[in-house]
């Protein structure tokens, strides 16, 4: 019979290499980690600009509807880059729990100034073909939010007119002044609460009741 | 639940950064002992029989009986046993035309591997028994190779250097590299006195080993590693040569394959799990970490399609816009860890197939076997929980 070994030294090399190296992966995973957070904050402030810039032209020109082709078009823009950008932080948050409320409230602050000026534009150069989904909720305290989010992506996802389709998110508990004057305008007192067209819905709404809003108002 | 997947994300990551550390390390600590063969000292010729089991392998058997008699070995001291184990096809015939070279050949009904094993065991009169797969062939000097390793008192089984000769078929060529990179891990376990298996093709045994541990297991589905388990269960050494050559014929298609590696995969679950009291110090590396190894890549294989299964169908709606993302391959805690895993995966590779100077193997074999391989051995464990739900009997 053979005397047994044990290669203690190895397994003790071996297990402190293997430490080290998550301890650099935790490292560099932080590092990328808030460079991908300081690259949300930059686009969102960068799509803000580009909202401003349009708003200006609006001021100049009034409502001169001769540059509906350059309003539509920029704001179609920006919100395909905004909703992207408010997945990603959905997925720090939930995925890697890694809260950013600066970059969040920034982020709020970009949707609630596309909202504002989708609305006017709604009735100036899209004959109110556009269906703006104001949808607020809580991170805490909130059982039915997730499964509301989803109903809202998968009722946009599901409807004929889709491209027309408009969702803000805000996190109601966040403390944005932005957050805190729409949730006063629509009077907000519960989550999840979804506001299409200005018609405000207190509690969980299913997808199939989205869906048949959403094909009345477009 | 995503909670849940990152835990099982990290321990998969951390123990596979740990196992490739290890395997490294080992190969570091043992560099200059992996060429060092031993010797035969000259005259020492003990009596060996060499036992093939065969079942319907009149295509091969002439081959490898042709080999075995071209061993560089005193004729009156080496018995060659062919067990027909029932075969179907001329198998009988073709073992019968070498009775004139001294081959012993007996029929029996049919009755599995391992059961003829024994019924080649029990009428072998050698010192020194090898086994021998009907569609393998040896080298001339394989035999006194393997001998060699029997000078020293404590070693009670030796593997020989299983190989696949170079034909230039993919799905042989991808076996290649496989079956080197086998050889070559089990070569560093034997250091470390842990090899787990004692492969059909010309392992060769002390005869003792069978009187005192008893024959081969009768109807498991990889007896030679039954074998090797019960052995290290009794701490009976094994070693394993790299250069004792010992050519085997692979299956050419994806069909074949997969019966063999779904028959060694089924085969070694139950084996492992025979022998899962050996996870215990007492029973050495072979106890820390060759056991516990088989049971956590086993685990991981299921706990990775069940990450992949829940992120395509389950994950949360939103993570469709992001999906890139949502995998974390831009930004991850895991990314280090994955990637370290991954270059010393290919470093070790690379090692391993310089290791071995006379064969030459093509890059883009290594990489695919590197790349796609996997998906392949995930594969074998689906259709192993499948035939093993469905409790289908094997027969070889």
């Amino acid at each position: 019979m053979a005397e047994r070994k044990i290669s203690l030294v190895l397994y003790v090399i071996a297990f402190i290499i293997a430490a080290a190296v998550f301890s650099i992966g935790v490292f560099v995973g932080k590092t990328i980690d808030d460079a991908v957070v300081n690259d949300i904050s930059s686009d969102v402030s960068s799509l803000s600009q580009r909202l401003t810039t349009t708003q200006l032209l609006w001021l100049l020109e009034e409502d001169n509807p001769n540059f509906c082709s350059v309003y539509v078009s920029e704001l179609q823009e920006v919100d395909e880059q905004r909703e992207y950008l408010g997945q990603l932080l959905t997925v720090l948050e939930e995925k890697k729990q890694i809260y950013a409320p600066e970059t969040k409230k920034e982020y709020f602050l970009l949707e609630a100034q596309s909202y504002l000026m989708a609305k006017k534009l709604s009735s100036l150069c899209m004959d109110g073909e556009d269906v703006l989904v104001l949808y607020f909720y809580s991170n805490e305290n909130c059982e039915l939010c997730t499964e509301q989010g989803t109903a809202i992506l998968m009722a946009r996802d599901e409807s004929v007119d889709s491209e027309h389709i408009r969702i803000y998110s805000f996190d109601g508990d966040l403390g944005s002044p932005v957050v805190d004057a729409l949730m006063a305008e629509y009077n907000i007192t519960e989550y999840p609460s979804v506001v299409i067209n200005e018609r405000v819905h207190s509690g969980f709404v299913p997808k199939d009741e989205l869906l048949g809003e959403f094909s009345d108002d477009s | 639940m995503m909670d849940t997947i990152e835990l099982f994300n990290y321990v998969i990551a951390f123990l596979s950064v740990f196992s490739v550390t290890f395997f490294i390390l080992l190969m570091l600590t043992y560099k200059k002992e992996y060429d060092h063969e031993p010797e035969l000292k000259p005259g020492w010729t003990p009596k060996i029989s060499v036992i093939i089991p065969a079942y319907n392998e009149s295509e091969h058997l002439g081959k490898c009986l042709q080999t075995l008699l071209e061993l560089d070995y005193p004729e009156d001291q080496i018995e060659i046993i062919v067990v027909d184990d029932g075969s179907t096809d001329n198998t009988n015939e073709v073992a019968r035309s070498y009775e004139k070279n001294g081959v012993v050949v007996y029929s029996k009904k049919n009755g599995g591997k391992g059961a003829a094993l024994n019924y080649g065991l029990e009428r072998a009169g050698g010192e020194f028994i090898a086994t021998m797969d009907a569609d393998s062939y040896v080298m001339p000097k394989t035999l006194k190779q393997l001998l060699a390793y029997f000078q020293e008192p404590e070693v009670m089984a030796v593997s020989a250097a299983v190989k696949i000769k170079p034909t230039g078929s993919p799905i042989k060529e991808l076996q290649r590299v496989e079956y080197l990179m086998i050889l070559f891990s089990r070569k560093l376990l034997s250091f470390i006195d842990a090899v787990p298996v004692t492969p059909g093709p010309f392992s060769m045994f002390r005869a003792r080993v069978f009187k005192e541990l008893g024959g081969f297991d009768e109807g498991n589905l990889v007896e030679d590693q039954e074998i090797a388990l019960r052995m290290q269960a009794q701490h009976y050494k094994i070693k394993s040569s790299v250069t004792a050559d010992v050519f085997t014929i692979p299956p050419d298609n994806i069909k074949d394959l997969l019966k063999q590696r779904v028959r060694w995969q089924r085969g070694g679950v139950r084996n492992y799990w025979k022998y899962k009291f050996t996870i215990n110090p007492k029973y050495g590396d072979f106890g820390l970490f060759v056991v516990p190894l088989h049971f956590a890549t086993l685990a991981a294989f299921f706990i990775m399609l069940g990450l992949m299964i829940y992120t395509f169908f389950f994950a949360p709606y939103y993570t469709r816009y992001v999906f890139i993302e949502t995998l974390g391959i831009s930004f991850d805690t895991l990314f280090v860890p994955t990637a370290f895993t991954l270059i010393s995966a290919i470093v070790w590779l690379y090692f391993v197939i310089s290791s071995f100077k006379d064969e030459q193997v093509k890059l883009r074999y290594i990489l695919v076997f590197f790349f796609f391989y996997w998906y392949l051995m995930m594969g074998y464990n689906l259709l192993m929980v499948y035939k093993e739900i469905r409790r289908e009997k094997f027969h070889w």
